[in-house]
């Protein structure tokens, strides 16, 4: 019997330690092949590069239609440039060539045209500013198919404690009513106007970190939707999500901090966060069924 | 102007009328809990509640599915016509408002009182409904022993005054909520106060002007 216990402790002794060994030797293949790339250059260039993606129309830029963007250099060898576009959800490959004349570094950048929103970047970078423009491939298919932007180089790093500005209004202006009234003019007369009423976030959007720690629901019961809503996607705008909605993205778009980097958090959120956005969403969907109907 | 027994006759239809028509809507209500679930409507902000006490789902279910009952008196226990021609109609709605107000909705309603949103007011004021909803109740049938049916007839107008609470709340909150878009909790504060004591007091109004009759 103990002979038993001894082989079985020498076989799995012999498991283990074959198992390093063929990590090494898988890890050894890629750095072979790594070899025989191109060298990387101008490395310094890599990283998130991010600002304004604004609308041109008729040559004038159009601030009604703009959106914070994040373009990835990730790869620059002697055979070309390779990158992302990070915007309004949307997360492409790009490939394309980069021309240094000077210290002008410029790029021409073309997405792969299978997405109805795809198209070709062309821009350069001088000293710490990338400045460029895009234009749509389908130009009849995209409401605004020609955008420019200047970017600054932005590193993204998931904090948890990041919260959004305190000096700010959150109004929601994406989804105002119109409201009309009624008013009694001097002379009698009664005329109607017809107002925009928007929603405002409460002063919670900005203390309450559902990141951190596990939110109470006593925490967040005497919160309106729109807080709830915004709490909950501040936790997605730390992890670097693009928002495709231009009601949330309204909100992020100017926080300094926020670095749109990708269009998928599966996986990423951390166990109190996930616990957190299941927890808002109970409680927005509850205000959606319930805030304004007869009931409690 | 006087009050002719048609003018009379109007009101009294038109209350029917608007206590059915909530009374349907209460139904609706009563029906999102159909089947039983532990995140039903109002218990998804109340999860708290029903995991960390062992109680409060029985109560709570209790007190949904037995205090129906108690609004369906209205349509009934007012009724000279039905006192007089077909007394055991009043007797029995009668005993079943009374045993259901004592024995399940009042109780349960005190219990989810000391739990309720909205903080100490919020607490006070639904703790006070249920004990009161309980006392006037008690106090109705009490006197309908003692056959005294005036003081039987001016407590169970009180009792069924709070009764109404459970419409005039929500249609208090609907109000509150079209004009002023209060915070969810600062409505319910509100309305845990204003769903009943206006009810009492025009309940103390009737009285007064029966006895002063």
């Amino acid at each position: 019997m103990k002979y038993a216990y001894f082989s079985a402790l020498f076989c799995m002794v012999l498991l283990f330690s074959c198992k390093p060994k063929k990590k090494t030797a898988a890890a050894d293949a890629p750095v072979a092949a790594a070899q025989e790339l191109p060298p990387e250059l101008h490395t310094d260039l890599y990283g998130n590069w991010v600002g304004d993606f604004v609308s041109v129309v008729e040559g004038e830029q159009d601030y009604e239609d703009v959106a914070r963007i994040n373009i990835r250099l990730t790869r620059i060898t002697e055979d070309g440039v390779e990158g992302r576009s990070v915007v309004k959800g949307n997360d492409r490959p790009m490939k394309g060539t980069l021309t240094l004349t000077g210290n002008k570094y410029s790029f021409i950048m073309d997405e792969p045209g299978s997405d109805r929103h795809d198209g070709r970047f062309e821009f350069s970078i001088t000293g710490d500013t990338l400045k460029g423009k895009w234009k749509a491939y389908k130009a009849t298919e995209v409401r605004n198919p020609v955008k420019e932007f200047v970017l600054v180089k932005k590193p993204f790093r998931y904090n948890a404690n990041l919260m959004l500005p305190e000096d700010w209004d959150y109004v929601d202006y994406e989804n105002g009513r119109t409201k009309t009234e009624l008013y009694t003019n001097e002379d009698g007369t009664v005329d109607t106007s017809i107002n925009k009423v928007y929603r405002m976030a409460s002063e919670e959007v900005y203390k309450i970190n559902g990141s951190v720690k596990e939110l109470t629901e006593k925490e967040i019961k005497n919160l309106k939707k729109l807080d709830l809503e915004i709490i909950r996607n501040t936790i997605f705008a730390r992890h670097g999500y693009s928002f495709r909605n231009k009601g949330v993205r309204q909100f992020f778009d100017q926080v300094e901090w926020y670095v749109p980097v990708t269009n998928s958090i599966d996986g990423v959120l951390t166990g109190v966060e996930q616990k957190n956005v299941a927890l808002l969403q109970r409680f927005e969907k509850y205000a959606r069924d319930n805030y304004d109907t007869f009931g409690r | 102007m006087q009050l002719t027994k048609k003018h009379k006759t109007t009101a009294q239809f038109l209350a029917l009328a608007l206590l059915g028509f909530f009374s349907f809507l209460m139904l609706e209500i009563t029906l999102r809990y159909i089947p039983a679930s532990t995140r039903a409507s109002f218990l998804q902000i109340k999860q708290t509640e029903v995991e960390n006490l062992w109680y409060y789902l029985p109560v709570f279910y209790t007190h949904v599915y037995t205090s129906m009952f108690c609004l369906v008196a209205g349509f009934t226990q007012f009724s000279r016509y039905l006192l007089r021609e077909h007394r055991s109609v009043h007797r029995i709605t009668g005993y079943v408002y009374v045993l259901v107000v004592l024995f399940f909705s009042a109780p349960t309603g005190f219990i989810m009182g000391i739990h309720a949103n909205g903080g100490g007011l919020a607490i006070f004021f639904f703790i006070t409904l249920s004990v009161l909803w309980w006392a006037f109740t008690l106090r109705a049938v009490m006197a309908a022993r003692q056959q005294q049916f005036r003081e039987h007839r001016f407590m169970m107008i009180r009792s069924y005054a709070l009764t109404l609470s459970a419409i005039t709340l929500r249609l208090w909150k609907w109000i509150l909520v079209q004009f002023f878009h209060p915070s969810p909790m600062d409505v319910y504060v509100i309305v845990a106060g204003l769903g009943w004591i206006p009810n009492w007091l025009v309940a103390e109004y009737i009285i007064y002007k029966i006895k002063s009759k």
